[in-house]
């Protein structure tokens, strides 16, 4: 298909586009948290807080850049940023099971954090509270979070969670 | 894209009347009519291939009926 | 199929001349790549500097998370889906992806086929919502060009459809003088607007350069 017009037919058209920003099309993901926390209680909000947080910090710990860590775990950056600062997000299984994998961490326990799966363990769900109010995003790793996340990854590690604390 | 092809259709009357009345009614030439049939034939059929199914709705009564392919 | 070429003229907003550009009437592996290798990494310094202002996701750039891969895989083969890009020294600066099974819903062309507009994106470094200045302009305009044009080809009678990204709503009603029929509940409350054959005739007209 062919489309003939004079160059400054073409110009005129850039000129009067101006300033606009012109875009088209179904969102595929809804970025607006209106139709996420539709649903949501406080209580998964927190654990996904946490599940932001503990990949953020693990990804920060290791010293790696958003495109890295996408890289290494074969996701989509774009995801890990907004499962870095969304808490309202659900991420897709296949992104928990490869972060579990990358983190080397249970991946069912992730699952639970990330609001894929029924939270069966109110321990488990307790300690992702208290790793989020402890947890603090800053630039670097304070020692405060460093212990922080230790103690979350080793409840995400534990075989029994009752062993914990 | 450009190069096209020429084919005969051999329609009965009935046919011929309900592409008329089709391409009347959507303001097409008859050829754009056939045309756009088969694209809608051809996107329905992928689709139906990949498991999903074909359904119309009774807009005042939300009753489905199936609209069975293949 | 070989894509067919138009040469268009898109403004350097830069340099603040005209620059010779491409119109292409398909989305090909070289505009994929371009897509994966340069739109994402510019994405990504964007979005990496909005979260780290702690802007709020609603008013990130809304199609940040499009996968156009995905989207002409999808379509692969299917008569009623075409690809359009638009090309500038030699790189990707805008795409769309169009469907011709749909019809229209204004009451004045009620069931009439038209073009309807399923995704269009530029590039990043086109756009001006990303703070930045936007690089060349012309490039949304001259898809949706194409997309008339299309129509009128089709003997659609130039009309077309589309579901509006937010920021664009005054774009296409007030630049465009497309139809507004208001937010959509059944797609994400986005805006609805059409073209009418009237509409088509004005907007692609040779004569009213203005």
């Amino acid at each position: 298909m062919k489309l003939e017009r004079s160059k400054e037919w073409w110009l005129t058209r850039a000129r009067r586009e101006g300033d606009a920003t012109v875009g088209a099309g179904l969102l595929a993901l809804d970025a607006k948290p209106d139709s996420h926390t539709g649903t949501s209680t406080g209580a998964a909000e927190e654990a996904r807080i946490a599940f932001g947080r503990f990949v953020n910090l693990m990804r920060r710990r290791r010293g790696l850049s958003v495109e890295r860590l996408a890289e290494l775990a074969e996701l989509d950056a774009s995801e890990i940023l907004i499962i870095e600062d969304d808490v309202h997000y659900v991420p897709e299984p296949r992104t928990v099971f490869r972060l579990a994998q990358t983190f080397q961490v249970s991946q069912p326990r992730l699952m639970q954090i990330a609001g894929l799966a029924v939270v069966s363990d109110a321990g488990l769900r307790q300690e992702a509270v208290r790793f989020a109010a402890r947890s603090e995003a800053l630039q670097k790793l304070t020692p405060e979070e460093n212990a922080a996340l230790e103690a979350f990854v080793a409840v995400l590690s534990q075989e029994d969670l009752k062993k914990v604390k | 894209m450009m190069t096209k092809r020429t084919m005969t259709l051999n329609l009965t009357d009935a046919e011929m009347r309900a592409l008329e009345e089709l391409s009347a009614k959507k303001e097409l030439t008859k050829t754009a009519v056939i045309r756009q049939a088969l694209r809608l034939y051809q996107t329905i059929e992928a689709r139906v291939l990949k498991g999903e199914k074909l359904v119309f709705e009774n807009d005042a009564t939300k009753e489905k009926a199936e609209l069975m392919l293949l | 199929m070989t894509a067919e070429t138009s040469t268009i003229y898109l403004l350097d907003k830069v340099v603040g001349t005209a620059v010779e550009a491409e119109l292409r009437d398909a989305i090909e592996e070289a505009q994929l790549v371009d897509w994966q290798t340069k739109w994402q990494p510019a994405l990504i310094v964007v979005l990496q500097e909005l979260a780290r202002q702690r802007v709020p996701m609603a008013q990130w750039p809304q199609s940040w998370h499009w996968d156009w891969r995905a989207k002409m895989t999808q379509v692969a083969g299917l008569l009623a889906f075409r690809g359009f890009s638009v090309l500038c020294a030699g790189v990707t600066q805008g795409l769309m992806r169009v469907d011709l099974n749909k019809h229209a819903r204004e009451p004045g062309q009620k069931g009439k086929p038209l073009v309807y507009i399923d995704y269009l994106e530029v590039a990043p470094w086109n756009r001006t919502d990303l703070g930045k200045t936007a690089r060349y302009g012309g490039v949304g305009t001259a898809l949706l060009s194409a997309a008339v044009e299309l129509s009128l080809q089709e003997d659609f009678k130039g009309r077309i459809g589309l579901h509006s990204l937010p920021q664009s709503d005054g774009f296409y009603r007030d630049r465009c003088g497309m139809t507004d029929l208001g937010a959509d509940a059944q797609y994400q409350g986005l805006m609805y607007f059409e073209m009418t054959t009237e509409q088509a005739r004005t907007f692609l007209d040779e004569e009213n350069g203005v």
